[in-house]
């Protein structure tokens, strides 16, 4: 084998030329936009000036504010909901399992956009006679979701109904490969099948819903698509999410160094939440993992359950 | 214990048609009278707590199956989950000649998008992947390090640097555009990288090389059919990707004409808030064009789910 071979660098190249052109370029170009203010009609440098002004605007940490209530919500809604159907499909009480592991993941591969519109026409009062229904309850008055205040919830809503199928396949493909014995020794243990579900599989799931968490917290930080359509439909604010505030001021008002500035915060405050989120919870999981360790050491010898799933580095 | 396997594994038995293989083969090996002697009401609670779940994942999608097929006063006047008078072949005629007929050009455009998009992402994901994986070489370290750490920068942060970008080379507005930036899409290089590293053996490169197969050869001939089946599976979840693509579209053009369906939409949904030069608002073509638009991927995505999935399983617990 020739280690002094062309190949391996031919091979990376057409990766790497379009990486740095589309990806660590513009990276090192938002920061550098970030530190300039357009004066007199010229691109000029004015250091910090740019953050000094986001984290003063109010518009932005409302912006924050809102992403993050809805990222708790989407978050916690999509990851139980996954988590219980993966459950109740493992668990082999569920007849027709094969049906629902496909009809539940199919919002997966409809496309955000599509799905924002179907939404959006059910929650309208015209297009969906339940909310008519639901009328008399609301003393007489139309139910019109989108008039009201709830959009956290209504987008929230949209999201997890692509998303908790996406969540359930991974909960089921990760309990498939757990090794069986596992089961047998919790079942000569005297575990019913609700026991052995909270007991054995969710804490060696532990590592799947940490990483499906983060996953879930960064991708609701970044909330664009939904609310950008919405907006045609109910009064969505310029400025709901960080992106929907940093395009519009790009596209908009044309103000690209402060939206690049905001952008460049944004990715930061991500990166901070998805670090510090995930010491918190891998710290909880290896003192979990311990007194786990101890526990399966006082019963009986059993293969090592976490093992087969732990992440190798998210 | 990789995970590789335990994925595999899963799919293998979902494969085999199985539903909870393992559980269900194993009381029949322990005890044969077990099955029949699990309380019933546990089963009849558990299914029906499925079905209600399954109704929410489904009645969206049954929705837009029926309003598809209704008149725009149908669309209003009658109940969402009735039929009423059909006429889905009528909305799709009219659907084609909206608009200036853009519809079925953002069609093309859609599948022009994501298949060049797919095509070409995948190929080069695969080869750097192989690259990293399967040899040694100056950089390598600086390469595999970027491309991991590029995975928790959100791309949005990119936006308004990556639109002054295009501008400036002259490919805002082009189709070009739109594929190129979506090429080097640095999880499809690692999820390819730990595939091909897990399901390669030297021995097979080994060997290659020893009949005296060249470093290109050895990668088309011999290992792309073993690492075929992360290659594809990229390749679809790259297409449904891009297939769902919006905000990369929505900063590149501004011509209608270059839109995907996602764009497109976009487009008439804000028609009908305002007040629209095209009269009446776009309700029914709404409909029916996602219904449109969805169709191939509800279609496909039963025969491509088992992939899909595996795939995911593999890519994301590493």
């Amino acid at each position: 084998m020739g280690p002094r071979s062309k190949a391996p660098y031919l091979m990376v190249a057409p990766f790497v030329l379009l990486f740095v052109a589309f990806f660590v370029y513009p990276l090192v170009n938002a920061f550098v936009l970030s530190l300039q203010g357009r004066l007199a009609g010229q691109d000029q440098f004015v250091g910090l000036n740019n953050y000094v002004t986001a984290l003063g605007d109010q518009a932005f940490w409302g912006s924050l504010g809102t992403v993050f209530a809805f990222a708790i919500v989407q978050a916690v809604t999509a990851l139980l909901l996954g988590l219980v159907m993966a459950l109740l499909l493992d668990s082999s009480l569920v007849r027709g399992s094969a049906f629902f592991r496909l009809t539940n993941f199919m919002p997966f591969a409809v496309p955000g956009v599509i799905a924002t519109i179907m939404w959006g026409f059910l929650y309208s009062p015209q297009l969906n006679p339940l909310l008519q229904v639901l009328a008399p309850l609301n003393g007489g008055k139309q139910v019109n979701l989108l008039a009201g205040g709830n959009l956290v919830l209504l987008i929230a809503n949209i999201v997890t109904w692509s998303a908790a199928g996406y969540f359930m396949t991974l909960y089921f493909s990760a309990l498939t490969a757990l090794p069986r014995e596992m089961y047998e020794a919790a079942k000569l243990d005297g575990c019913n099948e609700f026991q052995l579900a909270i007991r054995v599989k969710v804490p060696a799931l532990r590592p799947m819903i940490l990483f499906t968490a983060i996953l879930s917290v960064i991708g609701a930080m970044q909330l664009f698509n939904e609310p950008f359509l919405l907006h045609n439909l109910a009064n969505v604010s310029a400025s709901y999410t960080p992106n929907l505030y940093a395009y519009n001021q790009a596209f908009t008002y044309g103000n690209l160094n402060y939206a690049a500035t905001l952008s460049f915060i944004l990715a930061l405050v991500t990166l901070v939440v998805s670090v510090v989120f995930f010491f918190v919870t891998s710290g909880e999981s290896r003192r979990e993992r311990r007194e786990l360790r101890a526990s399966r050491r006082a019963s009986r010898p059993a293969p090592t359950p976490a093992a087969s799933v732990a992440p190798r580095g998210v | 214990m990789t995970t590789t396997e335990g994925a595999s594994l899963a799919d293998g038995k979902a494969a085999a048609g199985i539903p909870g293989a393992r559980r269900q083969g194993d009381a029949v090996a322990v005890s044969p009278a077990r099955g029949r002697r699990r309380p019933r009401i546990a089963s009849v609670v558990a299914t029906l707590i499925m079905a209600i779940l399954a109704a929410y994942f489904l009645l969206p999608l049954v929705w837009l199956l029926l309003a598809a097929t209704k008149s725009t006063s149908d669309l209003f006047g009658s109940g969402a989950f009735t039929l009423a008078h059909f006429q889905l072949f009528q909305n799709i005629a009219e659907l084609s000649t909206y608009n200036s007929g853009y519809f079925w050009s953002w069609y093309g455009n859609s599948v022009i998008y994501s298949g060049a998009t797919a095509l070409g992402s995948t190929l080069i994901c695969a080869l750097a992947g192989y690259a990293l994986a399967k040899y040694r070489f100056r950089g390598q370290r600086i390469i595999s390090t970027s491309i991991i750490c590029s995975l928790v920068v959100p791309a949005a942060a990119l936006a308004v640097p990556t639109f002054l970008l295009l501008t400036k080379v002259g490919l805002v507005n082009s189709y070009v555009g739109v594929i190129l930036p979506g090429l080097p899409n640095a999880f499809g290089a690692y999820f390819l990288y730990t595939y091909i590293r897990e399901a390669m053996p030297e021995e097979l490169i080994d060997a290659g090389r020893v009949d005296g197969a060249g470093d290109w050869r050895i990668f088309f001939r011999i290992a792309l059919p073993i690492i075929q089946p992360g290659v594809v599976t990229y390749l679809l979840i790259s297409f449904i990707a891009s297939w769902n693509n919006f905000f990369l579209p929505l900063l590149v053009l501004n011509d209608p004409s270059k839109f995907p369906l996602t764009l497109g939409l976009n487009n008439w949904l804000s028609l009908t808030s305002a007040a629209s030069a095209l009269g009446q608002p776009p309700y029914s073509q709404l409909v029916t064009g996602s219904l449109l638009s969805v169709l191939p991927m509800l279609v496909l995505f039963p025969l491509f789910r088992k992939q899909i999935a595996a795939g995911m399983a593999t890519g994301s617990v590493k």
